[in-house]
């Protein structure tokens, strides 16, 4: 039985439609990512599935139970806020006793959860802290701890490390997936970095426009892109797609209707060489550190490669770039939808 | 670049003496009150530094008058009207600034022109409506026609539209009501606005004058300021020595609780910038 099944779920205000017939189903203890880029409906999702947004058409079922009318309260969840939502007024330890208070929890019961809880996000030192004397960090940390305190088998996640730093949000992402794996819930979690949904994920749900673009692992979003939107949106730098005829690959793609289809590679599977390979021209060289996107073209086609150590490119030079055959990824051109009927030839 | 300097300079300081000066006559008659009160009647209107200092006006001012009934009688109006603007103000204020209903507008609207008309205007009609109620000569009728204050809602709407959507969202998912998202998230964090509120309300409603004296005409209705009035006025013989006394009797209250507040004071008045 599945934690959380949408069906046919849509959003629609006034003319517009903000989701679009969305169904996917999350299993118990599963971290699933609903990922896109901003305005692809996925907050909207996610608050649907909440609660604070009414379902406009469709049904959400949660733990097997029709909950597409039922009130937040009722739908045995928690959520954390990309704005961390702690009360100003409350210190620490009323924040995350806030909704066992609501409802009315035993207070034994409330002193035990609480020493349990702070101690899993290591807050026991602030519990007299008010919100506005803690860092962005500790604020996640306790907006965390209001949401597993309750102990509910599900927590939603609304983009709840995009207002940390860049080291702190590594970190957290590590502490958020090590407290789900332990207390087994299920979080679905709404982003729009790849790179957050690709390390975490169990299932990835990538939407674009108010739809499921493709949903699947983070390794199947990556080796098997189903369009070229997801092709272009999973990994750093982007897949590359290229078109064969103005490239004058046409004939070495494959034989059949060469001008329909769009290929794909990822920069990493590209390798700069002098001898045999496609010709082409470097024009410019990002250094990242441990490798260098090398910005290449053939014709008029930009084409990014990842290549190890440092390369340094002061004028255009002259090339040639080679690819194993795996690691082409061949799309329709008029829908976009991967084609896995066409036979890739070597270059 | 000097001569500017100096400029600037010779501005501030006129300036600032212009302030002095508008700030000495503004406490010249309290000062005058407290010289009064505190000193034999020979000395009321004659300046001598070493006076002998004396407390009998105050004496004979509380036995003349009923100011303990007086007080008693401000007490209760400025708090009944208090308590009952808050809730009324406060519900008000949450159904504007977080709900859709038909006519919203219309009715904002509505208290947006209370807010402009003066109290004063209404008089006759207030007397009309409060003698209709049976109410003429009761605390209950100085109070009533202020207890659902324009300004108030006003103000508590604009402090409940600026707390984050995102509070509400959050304690919706911990299960609150609607009323305790009101009184657990929008009550506590407005509560500057309370203070301030609460302050401007007192201060207005302790010194509000004609109003009163029209709809009141008896001791245990009356409060402290149509009382001291009455007490001042000239049929009743001048004595200014105990009339200074009543006064500072009358705003002692008022006078220490604005010491006390002072700086929450000047900033509720800041904060309620459109009174």
């Amino acid at each position: 039985m599945s934690a959380i099944e949408l069906q046919g779920v849509s959003k629609i205000w006034g003319e517009t439609t903000a989701v679009n017939n969305v169904s996917f189903s999350i299993d118990q203890g599963t971290f699933a990512v609903l990922l896109g880029p901003s305005g692809c409906g996925k907050s909207t999702s996610l608050r649907m599935i909440s609660g604070l947004e009414e379902i406009s058409k469709g049904s959400l079922f949660i733990g097997g139970e029709d909950a597409t009318i039922a009130s937040p309260a009722d739908r045995n969840l928690s959520m954390v806020f990309q704005n961390y939502a702690l009360f100003p007024h409350l210190n620490v330890e009323e924040n995350i006793l806030f909704g066992l208070k609501v409802r009315n929890t035993p207070k034994q019961l409330q002193k035990e959860r609480l020493k349990k809880v702070a101690e899993q996000v290591g807050l026991e030192q602030l519990l007299d802290r008010k919100p506005a004397q803690l860092s962005g960090g500790q604020r996640q940390r306790v907006a965390l701890a209001r949401a597993i305190i309750a102990e509910n088998p599900i927590c939603l996640m609304d983009e709840p490390l995009s207002n940390l730093d860049a080291k702190l949000r590594h970190i957290m992402r590590v502490e958020i997936r090590a407290l789900q794996q332990r207390l087994g819930m299920t979080v679905i979690y709404v982003t729009h970095d790849q790179a957050e949904a690709m390390s975490m994920a169990d299932k990835v749900i990538l939407m674009c426009d108010g739809k499921v673009e493709q949903e699947g692992t983070p390794e199947e979003l990556y080796n098997k892109p189903a369009t070229t939107f997801a092709a272009a949106f999973i990994g750093t730098p982007p897949m590359n797609l290229i078109d064969p005829v103005a490239c004058g690959l046409d004939k070495k793609i494959s034989q059949n209707q060469q001008d329909n289809f769009l290929i794909g590679i990822r920069p990493e599977d590209i390798v700069l060489s002098n001898e045999n390979g496609l010709k082409a021209e470097l024009i410019s060289a990002d250094y990242l550190g441990a490798d260098t996107v090398v910005t290449a073209k053939i014709q008029d086609q930009e084409i990014l490669v990842r290549t190890p150590g440092k390369v340094t490119i002061t004028k255009p030079t002259s090339t040639r770039l080679q690819w194993p055959v795996k690691s082409v990824h061949v799309f329709d051109k008029s829908t976009g939808k991967r084609n896995d009927n066409i036979e890739v030839l070597p270059i | 670049m000097i001569i500017n300097l100096q400029g600037r300079k010779f501005s501030i300081s006129l300036e600032s003496s212009a302030a002095y000066f508008l700030a000495f006559l503004w406490v010249l008659p309290l000062i005058y009150a407290l010289w009064a009160a505190f000193h034999p009647a020979e000395y009321a209107t004659r300046f001598e530094l070493f006076a002998p200092l004396t407390l009998d006006n105050f004496a004979t001012a509380w036995e003349q008058a009923p100011f303990a009934r007086y007080f008693l009688n401000t007490f209760l109006l400025v708090t009944s009207i208090l308590l009952v603007q808050f809730v009324l103000c406060t519900l008000a204020a949450y159904s504007f600034a977080r709900f859709e209903f038909p006519g919203k507008s219309i009715a904002f609207g509505l208290v947006l022109i209370q807010l402009m008309i003066m109290p004063e205007v209404l008089i006759v009609e207030n007397y009309t409506t409060m003698s209709n109620l049976g109410l003429v000569d009761s605390i209950l009728a100085i109070g009533l026609p202020y207890m659902a204050s324009a300004f108030g809602i006003f103000l508590l709407r604009q402090t409940f539209k600026t707390i984050p959507h995102e509070l509400e969202d959050a304690a919706k998912i911990e299960g609150c009501s609607l009323w305790q998202i009101l009184w657990k998230v929008y009550v506590p964090l407005a509560r500057p606005t309370y203070v301030a509120f609460g302050l401007v309300s007192i201060s207005y409603h302790w010194n509000n004058f004609l109003w009163p004296l029209v709809i009141t005409n008896s001791v245990t209705t009356r409060p402290l300021t149509v009382g001291l009035a009455i007490f001042g006025a000239p049929e009743s013989g001048v004595d200014w020595s105990i009339i200074t006394a009543g006064t500072l009797l009358a705003v002692a209250p008022l006078l220490v609780a604005f010491l006390l507040f002072q700086r929450q004071f000047v900033q509720s008045f800041m904060h309620a910038g459109i009174k």
